[in-house]
């Protein structure tokens, strides 16, 4: 156990970042596992590829000596190599191209039907979080605002700089439409375990469409430089069981409707 | 075979795929398609609204009496058409008896208060067993493909507002717009182009 902490490899998935952290965080999307998946499939390219050029370079290095070989060859051109070193790189960004253009067109695809939205506002320096889903009427939203707890009283076993007061709770396994936009200034709503980076942008509505497969709290910041507190307006999700959701929006409507 | 299936990591689109979870979703996906549905589930909500409001404000005693009048007011024609619906329905099952439903559904949209009162009945007894909030939104739409979904929000809310300005301020049909537009703008937004409706200043085609 100890030895598999020291590799890093914890057993329970990384939904927030680690100290000395390498890899990406533990995917809860389809989308994040299938940038992951990129990742791992451009390595091997670029793995091979630096083989083969370290394998050249070495080669020449130790065979371009003056006492082994003190007159080296006068090559100006060869149409053989340049047609190899022409066809082998082409192919080899074909391999890269073709599942990097899949995930790109999967991840803009807005074709899945969401079962709810959830409007995500930036504002200097805090987020709003819009659930309107249940509204019967112009005035009243399930509306609030989201906090960066401050840097001298987290409670024990939050993040510093990454737990905020009011999470967004979205339902785990259901196809969520985040509409992010803002109220003053650029910023980005970021996720890196659910693999959404959406700008948020004034005047315009983003939107991305995730599926949280798993339940658990994660966190991402703001990825837009926004200015003084830009790195003070993180973004903890909750994903909570379908029921849970339900309960909850249920006993935050109930006030609500009432003051309206 | 069965074990070759299951050695095959699951692709992008199949991990997306929800196995029966997606019921109550797709059910929203053809709202148009099942419009007797979408007036029957309206009604439940209208009448529903109405003792809410009635309960809401004892305080404003004087306005009672009024809000409760506009209420029934708004909840009667939706009542009749629900109960009009089922009817016509059953008109084209068996045309024999379409005259015997004439008068029927005629009926029915004469009183309204025992209607009401058992639409109301049943809307509580079915919101016991399912879970009171329904997961739905606004569907996706093909006119808006793309990330940018400024149009569509702002498409939702000139169509609500044309809708009911085409049939009446508490037409049922234009209430899924309604839905739809909140669910897309923020409430920002619909507040400031509401006040530009007031003003007369709205940039859209209304
Ligand atoms: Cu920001």
């Amino acid at each position: 156990m100890i030895v598999l902490e020291w590799l890093f490899l914890t057993i329970a998935p990384c939904d927030a970042a680690e100290p000395w952290q390498l890899g990406s965080q533990d995917a809860a999307t389809p989308m994040m596992q299938g940038i992951i998946d990129l990742h791992h499939d451009i390595f091997f390219f670029l793995i091979q590829i630096l083989v083969f050029v370290s394998w050249i370079l070495v080669r020449t290095l130790w065979h371009f000596h003056y006492k082994k070989n003190p007159i080296p060859q006068r090559i100006v051109h060869g149409t053989t190599i340049e047609i190899l070193w022409t066809i082998f790189p082409s192919i080899i960004l074909m391999f890269i191209a073709i599942p990097s253009f899949a995930l790109l067109y999967s991840m803009d695809e807005v074709v899945v039907d969401p079962a709810i939205t959830i409007k995500a506002i930036g504002h200097q320096w805090y987020r709003t979080y819009e659930y309107s889903d249940y509204n019967s009427s112009d005035e009243q939203s399930l509306t609030f605002d989201s906090y960066m707890i401050p840097e001298d009283d987290p409670e024990l076993g939050q993040s510093r700089l990454l737990e905020v007061d009011n999470r967004v709770v979205v339902p785990a396994k259901t196809h969520l439409r985040i509409i992010v936009t803002s109220a003053d200034v650029l910023h980005s709503w970021a996720v890196p375990s659910l693999g959404v980076k959406c700008d948020a942008v004034p005047g315009r509505l983003n939107q991305t469409s995730i599926l949280v497969q798993r339940e658990g709290v994660y966190y991402g910041q703001c990825s837009e430089i926004c200015g003084t507190n830009h790195a003070f307006m993180p973004i903890v999700v909750e994903a909570v069981d379908r029921k849970d959701y339900g309960s909850r929006v249920e006993n935050q409507l109930i006030p609500q409707t009432e003051q309206a | 075979m069965a074990d070759v299936d299951a050695a095959k990591p699951p692709t992008l689109s199949e991990q997306y795929f929800l196995k029966g979870k997606d019921k109550p979703v797709e059910d929203v996906k053809t709202p148009v398609a099942t419009t007797v549905e979408e007036t029957v589930v309206e009604t439940v909500k209208a009448v529903e609204e109405s003792p809410a409001v009635e309960s809401s404000d004892p305080v404003e005693s004087s306005e009672t009496n009024e809000a409760a009048s506009v209420e029934s007011a708004e909840a009667a024609p939706v009542a009749a058409s629900s109960e009009a619906t089922p009817a016509a329905e059953s008109s084209d099952t068996a045309p024999a008896e379409s005259t015997e439903d004439a008068p029927a559904s005629e009926a029915a949209s004469g009183d309204d208060s025992p209607a009401t009162e058992e639409a109301s009945e049943e809307a509580e007894a079915a919101e016991d067993d399912a879970p009171k909030i329904k997961l739905e939104t606004a569907p996706a739409d093909f006119r808006f493909p793309t990330t940018n979904q400024t149009r569509h929000c702002f498409t939702r809310y000139v169509e609500y507002h044309r809708c009911i300005a085409a049939k009446g301020d508490d037409a049922p049909e234009c209430q899924k717009f309604a839905k739809y537009y909140r669910a897309l703008c923020p409430g920002e937004w619909v507040d400031r182009w509401n006040e530009q409706r007031e003003n007369g200043t709205f940039p859209g085609p209304l």
